[in-house]
């Protein structure tokens, strides 16, 4: 051991220690900048899968948001189609009522428009639910055509009419051979109309 | 790798060159005259070549000794001071640690080796240390000649292995169960006439007598002799050697030899040196003789060879994780190309569906909205008549009952109660409870409702049904029964519960009943009730 690791010895072999010592040095730099190239590019690769997760996130987004309002546009046109996005007409439910009563042949009818307002309950950010409430009185000679009225109007294509109170009574009667309402009903309904708020925006 | 191995004996030394395993060149010099002039301009081509010195010297001197079994350093030590005792004048000596004892103390056994003239050796160091010759080490072929009947599966008790060497010698060296324990070369010297075998057959009775008288052998004991020779030296010798009872001779033909250890191409002689060297390259053995400072250039050598090693290892382990890598930047560039080609994909399907949702005139969360509103307030939303329609079915079955009125309404909350003013009743029975104030009828519907009250979802429906039952005489207990079964009845249709609200006579005991009966009572009368009713609308 002397022989190799005296001042004679180091001095012999100075060629093959300094080799030694650069190679070491050299794979140490290679091994620190290997280490340093994959460390970073393991960080890249790592941003760049987020950026792929957070961009396959929003598709994903986008995709059940198209799918949602095709479905939702089919819903939507028929809302459209039976006005629910126009201004109150009234002219058109005092029509309507007028029809109903001769097609089922009430022997009268009393209604009430309330003035309208928005819808109790009802809150949404892009859109004002107004209702309007409608009671009724009605009298028939059978409660079938009491309840076709009131299942028509519910029913209507021509706006949103929810029937949510009624009662039903029979009228006493001491001469069952006239022709006297022999079944009275009082409801109440809501008329709803929707509307666009101002500055409600698309994508919502 | 290549080396060199000089086998020195009292009149040549030969040199012979070994590359991969296999003898590859032989040059043979005389020891006196021009020889060692010679042998120097043969060494100055092969400086860098290491050399191993084989002697086959007479000056060889072999001792044998026990030591006391002790531990190995003082062992080493006791060893090393006997040493230095037994051979004063030289500092080519080694020992040899044999085994131990059978019986007694069961001493330690040492074989002490020596060359006893350094002289011998002298020129020819100094001519390797002019020519800084790597010189690995200094090695008895005595020794190591033990080797070759081990090696040729020749294992005797006792054996005496008869080698010929370069110069016209033959050693003689005695093994006893694998261990060296004598060994002794004598020149050959022929008398006139007297062939090889006769000299062979003197000396080996000769050597057989001096081990015997130092009792190496037994009654019973046969001394295995075997010579290693060439075919053509055969017919000199094999005639000339009769076996005894306490010796046996084997003649070992040195090409057969030379076949089963692989050295090609054979001895062209009966000389032995070529074998050894070869059976040394096969197995190697320490060095015997040689000091740290003769050996120091091969020792530096050996180290110049390791630390260079050891760098191209380095720098081949840095060129490999180099490669390593990259090989992984441009598996990187090849994901990062395929993760910004997928981004570019999918910002591209994302602007083409956000570019293509409906809008209609409204904004997109609009329409979600009024959809939403939809969906959850007004989709599916209870009717009057879908109500009715299975109730009326019980109804039917239920012809002893009535119905006069229905207060029907929608509901969050399966506790709210429709309000409903009592009927009146023409043909009331003349038994019935009387109630207290404010109990059983409701207030005005018209009194419960309100503008801002929230607008009911639909999930429930409840309606309070008052009716009337027919009371045959005075049977109030049938009339009961027919309006628990009429509310069981409607309970029974999924998704509906009833429970008696008002029962046609209430028998609790807390009510007052009154009773007035005439002197001609009805047939039959109607009593009054009422059933509340909830239904729930099913999930969707």
């Amino acid at each position: 051991m002397s022989t190799v690791f005296s001042a004679e010895g180091f001095r012999a072999l100075r060629t093959s220690w300094i080799l030694l010592a650069l190679a070491v040095l050299a794979a140490v730099a290679v091994g620190v900048g290997g280490h340093w190239i994959t460390e970073r590019d393991k960080r890249e690769g790592g941003a760049s899968d987020k950026r792929v997760r957070e961009a396959r996130t929003r598709l994903d987004g986008a995709r059940r948001e198209r799918d949602n309002l095709a479905e939702s546009a089919e819903v939507f046109r028929a809302l459209v189609e039976r006005g629910i996005l126009q201004d109150e007409r009234r002219l058109d439910l005092v029509e309507l009522v007028a029809e109903l009563r001769r097609r089922h042949g009430l022997l009268s009818l009393d209604y009430d428009i309330a003035p309208q307002r928005p819808l109790p309950g009802s809150t949404f950010g892009s859109v004002d639910v107004l209702s309007s409430r409608v009671k009724l009185r009605a009298r028939a000679l059978h409660e079938g055509d009491l309840l076709a009225f009131i299942e028509e109007l519910a029913h209507s294509p021509r706006g949103l009419y929810p029937v949510d109170r009624c009662v039903m009574k029979r009228i006493a009667d001491d001469a069952p051979t006239t022709l006297r309402p022999r079944v009275e009903a009082e409801c109440s309904a809501e008329w709803i109309t929707l509307k666009e708020k101002k500055g409600a925006g698309r994508a919502g | 790798m290549t080396s060199q191995f000089l086998y020195l004996t009292n009149t040549r030394m030969v040199n012979l060159t070994a590359n991969a395993g296999r003898l590859v060149a032989r040059r043979e010099f005389a020891v006196s005259g021009e020889g060692l002039e010679d042998f120097e301009r043969h060494l100055r081509n092969m400086d860098d070549v290491p050399a191993h010195i084989i002697t086959d010297l007479a000056e060889e001197d072999f001792r044998l000794d026990t030591v006391p079994h002790v531990s190995a350093r003082d062992r080493e030590q006791i060893i090393a001071r006997k040493l230095g005792q037994i051979f004063r004048g030289t500092p080519y000596k080694y020992a040899m640690q044999l085994g131990r004892e059978g019986d007694g103390r069961r001493d330690d056994r040492v074989l002490y080796t020596a060359i006893t003239n350094p002289e011998v050796l002298r020129p020819w160091l100094e001519a390797i240390e002019r020519l800084h010759i790597p010189l690995a080490g200094i090695h008895s072929a005595a020794v190591f000649s033990g080797n070759l009947l081990a090696a040729l599966d020749l294992v005797f008790p006792h054996a005496l292995l008869v080698t010929f060497t370069p110069g016209e010698a033959v050693r003689q060296t005695y093994i006893r169960d694998r261990e060296i324990r004598f060994s002794r070369l004598t020149p050959i010297d022929l008398e006139e006439g007297q062939p090889l075998g006769a000299m062979l057959a003197e000396e080996t009775t000769r050597t057989w007598q001096y081990l015997d008288s130092l009792r190496h052998f037994g009654p019973q004991d046969r001394l295995e002799v075997c010579v290693l020779v060439h075919p053509k030296d055969r017919p000199a010798i094999e005639p000339a050697l009769r076996d005894f009872a306490q010796i046996q001779y084997r003649l070992l033909d040195i090409e057969q030899v030379a076949a089963k250890l692989g050295l090609k191409p054979p001895p062209l002689g009966s000389s032995a040196e070529e074998v050894l060297v070869h059976l040394f390259l096969r197995r190697p053995v320490p060095n015997h003789f040689a000091s740290p400072e003769l050996r120091v250039n091969a020792t530096r050598r050996s180290a110049r060879i390791l630390l260079n090693r050891a760098s191209m290892a380095v720098l081949a382990g840095g060129v490999a994780w180099g490669g390593y890598v990259a090989s992984q930047m441009v598996e990187a560039d090849r994901m990062d190309g395929r993760s910004t080609q997928q981004l570019q994909s999918i910002n591209r399907e994302y602007d083409e569906i956000v570019r293509s949702l409906p809008s209609r005139g409204v904004g997109g969360a609009a329409m979600r909205d009024s959809v939403a509103f939809y969906n959850g307030s007004i989709r599916g939303y209870p009717t009057l008549t879908d109500f009715l329609f299975p109730i009326s079915e019980v109804m039917a079955v239920h012809p002893r009952v009535r119905l006069m009125q229905v207060a029907w309404q929608t509901a969050n909350d399966p506790n709210a109660t429709p309000v409903l003013p009592p009927s009146a009743i023409r043909t009331a029975p003349p038994v019935r409870a009387i109630r207290r104030p404010g109990e059983g009828g409701t207030a005005p519907a018209a009194a419960t409702e309100s503008p801002d009250l929230p607008f009911a979802g639909g999930r429930f429906q409840v309606a309070v049904l008052e009716g009337t039952v027919r009371v045959d005489g005075a049977d109030f207990r049938s009339a009961l029964g027919e309006v628990d079964q009429l509310a069981a009845d409607i309970t029974k249709v999924p998704g509906y519960s009833a429970t008696v609200s008002e029962s046609p006579l209430d028998m609790r005991p807390g009510t007052s009943v009154q009773g007035r009966l005439g002197e001609s009572e009805p047939a039959t009368s109607e009593a009054r009730f009422t059933v509340r009713v909830v239904r729930e609308r099913a999930a969707p």
